[in-house]
């Protein structure tokens, strides 16, 4: 963990190269869609594209084996509860002993899961192909405030090193003889001796960061300079727009009659 | 006058300052919680942040640490990045009222919090997962429930606060005893609000 918390892979494709906004918005809109989106077919499309996106940006091995960690239990969970109990359910399908499945049940958490599909291959393929810092410096440069930019950009150091003292502590505790194991009571209390020494030393710190920070004229009330600009241009901004537009369109067919 | 005053503030450097730091205590309270085979317990430095500096810091290391755990470990966390935003908040104005000092105060605070995690997660949950809500034992409630005729929204619902009710409670615990464990320096230091001249600030803590 310690190695950093961005999962980006370095690369050169498109999609590397691609504004990050444009990136942004085409993983908003793909998921907005997905979910607006009235039947299996239109949802196994926009999987499918996202695929092709991923294949595009080199990092379809990568994707999977995170991707498929998360989605393989999640489905199941979905196939097994929403087969066996959904309000919908009336064609019987099979039937395990006494355990009756039905088709609608079926249909209903195939569905869903082929959504929550689609989340986690535009946000992986966002996450993969965008660096963190980069997201941040392209949303400042939109006027989102230095300060927010300062904010996200020091979680992501200060996370990691965060960890390390917390395994530290663990460590530490435990030689005292601290029982992390046995009933919940027990476990739960031994989460506050953990918890304490962690949020102290890290609380400490931040009054000497604020001060450097201060010196340095953090709370300045002038105008920032971009250290670089991103490549953007003409199609990535019609892009932008028209997935933009695509979302409220998709709302609007769905009203009128789209199934 | 009121609630409002909680989010008139200036952010000033050591606010700002504040909110990787909770977003970390997040991250590591988390891993944390899963050494111990615990709940989630993600949020900790969220209830910590409002408690100490209002419901903007609580608020923003709310929605910030579900965006970058997104960007990381979990892709599905940014869908609930309204929830622990709201957490953020209802603890906020729970530091500004000085609700920490009074037994029925931590209590309320404890109950604000189960309830508007609970209600924003439900509909993600039915949008989401059919009203699942993803955590075995609540899912086997929510099973039992949809099949003795209960309606969808109730059973999801009741799946969702069965998790949040001993998440929230472990939660708001550790960051009352934690917010006590701090030097009173640090406690007066990250207040940013502003009080109306009339208003009485809360008597100091302990």
């Amino acid at each position: 963990m310690a190695g950093g918390l961005s999962l980006y892979a370095e690369g050169s494709s498109f999609l590397h190269r691609a504004h990050p906004l444009t990136k942004g918005v085409l993983m908003l809109s793909a998921v907005a869609l997905a979910f607006i989106a009235p039947s299996v077919g239109w949802v196994i499309a926009i999987l499918l594209l996202l695929l092709a996106l991923v294949t595009a940006a080199g990092v379809l091995r990568r994707l999977l084996t995170v991707a498929l960690a998360i989605l393989l239990p999640l489905t199941l969970l979905l196939l097994a509860v929403q087969g066996f109990a959904n309000v919908n359910n009336r064609t019987e399908a099979f039937a395990l002993g006494p355990i009756v499945y039905y088709r609608e049940g079926l249909a209903i958490a195939a569905l869903a899961a082929l959504r929550i599909a689609c989340l986690v291959c535009a946000t992986f393929l966002f996450s993969f192909t965008t660096r963190p810092a980069d997201i941040a410096e392209a949303l400042m440069q939109r006027g989102l405030s230095p300060r927010m930019g300062y904010v996200v950009q020091a979680a992501l150091q200060i996370i990691p090193q965060t960890l390390d003292t917390a395994g530290r502590i663990q460590d530490a505790q435990r030689a005292r003889g601290l029982e992390t194991e046995g009933s919940l009571p027990r476990r739960a209390r031994a989460y506050l001796p953990l918890m304490l020494p962690l949020v102290l030393s890290s609380l400490v710190a931040t009054q000497e960061r604020a001060m450097a920070l201060e010196v340095r004229g953090f709370g300045l009330a002038v105008k920032r300079v971009a250290r670089f600009d991103f490549a953007d241009n003409t199609y990535q901004r019609v892009l932008r727009w028209l997935l933009a537009v695509a979302v409220p369109g998709a709302i609007v067919a769905r009203v009128v009659g789209w199934r | 006058m009121g609630v409002l005053n909680a989010f008139r503030v200036r952010m000033n450097t050591l606010a700002i300052v504040l909110i990787p730091v909770c977003i970390a205590i997040n991250w590591a309270g988390h891993a944390l919680a899963q050494a111990l085979h615990l709940f989630f317990l993600d949020s900790v430095g969220t209830v910590l942040g409002g408690l100490l500096a209002g419901p903007w810091v609580g608020g923003i290391s709310g929605l910030l640490t579900n965006i970058i755990s997104s960007g990381s470990t979990d892709p599905i966390a940014w869908a609930y990045c309204g929830v622990a935003f709201a957490i953020g908040i209802v603890a906020g104005i729970g530091g500004y009222y000085g609700w920490y000092r009074t037994w029925a105060g931590r209590i309320t605070l404890y109950v604000l919090i189960v309830l508007v995690a609970s209600v924003i997660s439900t509909p993600i949950n039915i949008n989401l997962y059919a009203g699942q809500s993803g955590v075995p034992f609540g899912d086997a409630l929510y099973t039992g429930m949809v099949k003795s005729g209960w309606p969808t929204w109730l059973a999801a619902y009741i799946d969702e606060a069965s998790g949040d009710i001993p998440d929230k409670l472990i939660t708001v615990v550790v960051a009352t005893l934690i917010f006590f464990g701090l030097p009173n320096r640090y406690r007066s230091l990250f207040s940013v609000w502003r009080r109306p001249s009339g208003e009485p600030e809360p008597a100091p803590a302990s």
